[in-house]
């Protein structure tokens, strides 16, 4: 209750230096603008059009109602100095003057506040995209998770339960099972730690530190190498030092989703190319494996999250889902974007951009 | 022969346990602690050779056990910590612990660390730091202030040769960009990670066949650089 009412008071008497320049240039402007007209016109009826322009100008661009309300007072003030009878000389006894003041007033409070109004629509339709998306993603999430637990669980449970009746074989296919179902889980996991990372530092944005592009490429290739020693992985980067503002462990999770996603999901592949590269002003990273491509119909759908949330998609294919909505809601943060397409000679290419450094 | 010990601090029971299990069948004797308060006691009444510490404890935070212990020991400290904290991993590398793993570890890769350390602790307690490194190609001789790949002498700039010969010093063991640069610039440059990153690119381009794909020199994403161990 108290806070909400110190929060309106604040957006009411909000004050900050560049708005007090902003609405003091834009008056002074108006001013000058009215003694030289003045010269051709001595009849001065733009005058107060022009001020009612220069309060309509302030209400628009200032925030809160503070600087529309000085304005229009301070407006009907220097009409009364400057271009009405007697000049240079207040006179508050004119007819219709109170009129002026009150028509002042209405434009700068309307204006302000179909201003503030429009500018918090706009947020709240952010706020609810970022809301869907979330939901999208969790409502994905917690279905998928509930597959691998339940095979873990019944795992476990066969082996505490019937050790004896179970032969080796058996025992260590059925512990495969289980490395490869939390094996699944953590990567799962790791993206939705990633995006509350995202989350954490707030507003869309990502702490960015300028950073090597191909130590990046370097050790996301390195950890792919650890855990799939038996895929021919190339990477290249260019001879001149990349140095790219991002948030490097985000960025590594990108590259590593790309690159999983291909172990996973491109059926018949067995090479993977990544290629860091520039081009105008943007970095380019490039994952190319040589698998059977993605299926056409689901290529618009990839980044959207509209793959993680579609119900139809089983449960690998919504994974990879929420892997490239992962992945591009980073690369969005970054100011880059992401796409996919088929190579003609079969296998499957997804990029992304960073805009470069700049000098 | 005496079983090396290890103390491992670490409040979750089921990870605590499977620790205990990889380290014990590879040889090695294991204290457990669940607390950083439990963790201080063990490690004046028994002087374990390592400890193996979570940095999410619930009462000390492990940030504080590493200055505590480094008032009165140089055990070496191996710090287990989750993929996105970097900047803890960073601030215990420099407090003093000598190495991290990033959860979700595979065992190879624990008791590779695990080995690593032990090793420099032993090194340090015989008071000689290799003055020679040597992995596959590479050479890095400190008495005579050389480098050389393949036989071949290698031209490194100053700064190169002081980062490349740190590097090779402490071989295995990550290195945090404001320790290097430290080393190299002073302590006035701390924080300008730029010159090292470009001082590094230089680096790969004279000592790796490729940069993409190293043999020597290893990032790491957020906290620092590691060569390969020596093979002397």
């Amino acid at each position: 209750m108290g806070s909400g009412f110190k929060e309106r008071l604040h957006r009411l008497f909000y004050f900050s230096l560049s708005d007090t320049l902003v609405s003091l240039g834009i008056l002074l402007a108006v001013s000058a603008l009215c003694l030289l007209l003045q010269r051709f016109d001595r009849q001065n009826n733009f005058v107060s059009m022009l001020f009612v322009l220069a309060v309509f100008l302030i209400a628009r661009i200032t925030h809160g109602y503070f600087y529309g309300i000085a304005a229009s007072l301070i407006s009907v003030l220097t009409v009364n100095f400057l271009f009405t009878y007697p000049y240079f000389r207040f006179n508050f006894t004119l007819a219709g003057y109170p009129i002026a003041i009150v028509t002042m007033l209405v434009v700068s409070i309307t204006t302000s506040a179909l201003t503030t109004q429009a500018k918090r629509s706009a947020q709240a339709r952010l706020e609810a995209d970022r809301e869907k998306t979330r939901s999208n993603l969790l409502r994905a999430v917690s279905h998928d998770l509930r597959t691998p637990l339940t095979s873990i669980l019944g795992v476990s449970s066969a082996l505490l339960e019937h050790d004896a009746s179970i032969s080796r074989e058996e025992r260590l296919a059925l512990l495969r099972d289980v490395h490869d179902d939390a094996s699944w889980l953590i990567r799962m996991v790791e993206n939705l730690l990633t995006v509350t990372r995202m989350d954490r530092s707030g507003e869309e944005a990502v702490v960015k530190t300028a950073e090597a592009g191909e130590e990046i490429l370097q050790s996301a290739a390195e950890k792919f190498r650890k855990r799939f020693p038996a895929w021919n992985l190339t990477v290249s980067v260019p001879q001149a030092l990349l140095m790219i503002p991002m948030d490097a462990i985000l960025i590594e999770q990108v590259l590593m989703n790309l690159m999983e996603n291909a172990v996973f999901h491109a059926s018949g592949a067995d090479c993977l190319t990544v290629q860091l590269a520039s081009s105008n002003r943007f970095a380019v990273f490039t994952v190319e494996d040589n698998g059977a491509g993605f299926d056409p119909a689901l290529l618009p759908k990839l980044f959207t999250g509209g793959l993680a949330a579609s119900a139809a998609a089983d449960d690998r294919r919504r994974h990879m889902g929420i892997g490239l909505t992962v992945c591009s809601a980073i690369v969005r943060a970054h100011g880059g974007a992401m796409g996919a397409e088929n190579l003609p000679g079969g296998g499957a290419r997804v990029y992304f951009t960073l805009p470069l450094e700049e000098d | 022969m005496n079983k090396q010990h290890i103390l491992v601090v670490e409040d979750e029971k089921n990870i605590r346990s499977f620790l205990k299990t990889v380290l014990t069948s590879n040889g090695y004797a294991v204290l457990t602690a669940e607390t950083g308060e439990e963790a201080v006691t063990l490690l004046s009444s028994h002087c374990p050779d390592l400890v193996l510490l979570d940095l999410g404890l619930p009462d000390t935070d492990g940030q504080v056990f590493i200055q505590a212990v480094r008032r009165w020991s140089r055990v070496p400290i191996v710090v287990v910590s989750a993929r996105t904290h970097e900047r803890d991993k960073v601030l215990a590398l420099d407090r003093g612990a000598d190495d991290y793993i990033t959860k979700p570890f595979g065992t190879p890769e624990l008791l590779a660390r695990v080995r690593t350390a032990l090793r420099h602790a032993e090194q340090r307690a015989a008071g000689s730091t290799p003055s020679r490194y040597r992995c596959q190609g590479l050479q890095v001789d400190c008495d005579k202030r050389q480098v050389l790949l393949d036989g071949v002498p290698v031209h490194l700039t100053q700064n190169e040769y002081k980062i490349v010969s740190l590097l090779a010093r402490y071989a295995g063991k990550v290195l945090t960009y404001d320790q290097i640069i430290q080393h190299v610039w002073g302590p006035n440059a701390a924080g300008d990670n730029r010159i090292l990153r470009v001082n590094m690119a230089n680096i790969r381009r004279k000592l790796e066949g490729s940069p993409a794909q190293p043999k020597y020199l290893f990032t790491e994403i957020g906290v620092g650089y590691r060569m390969a161990e020596s093979e002397l």
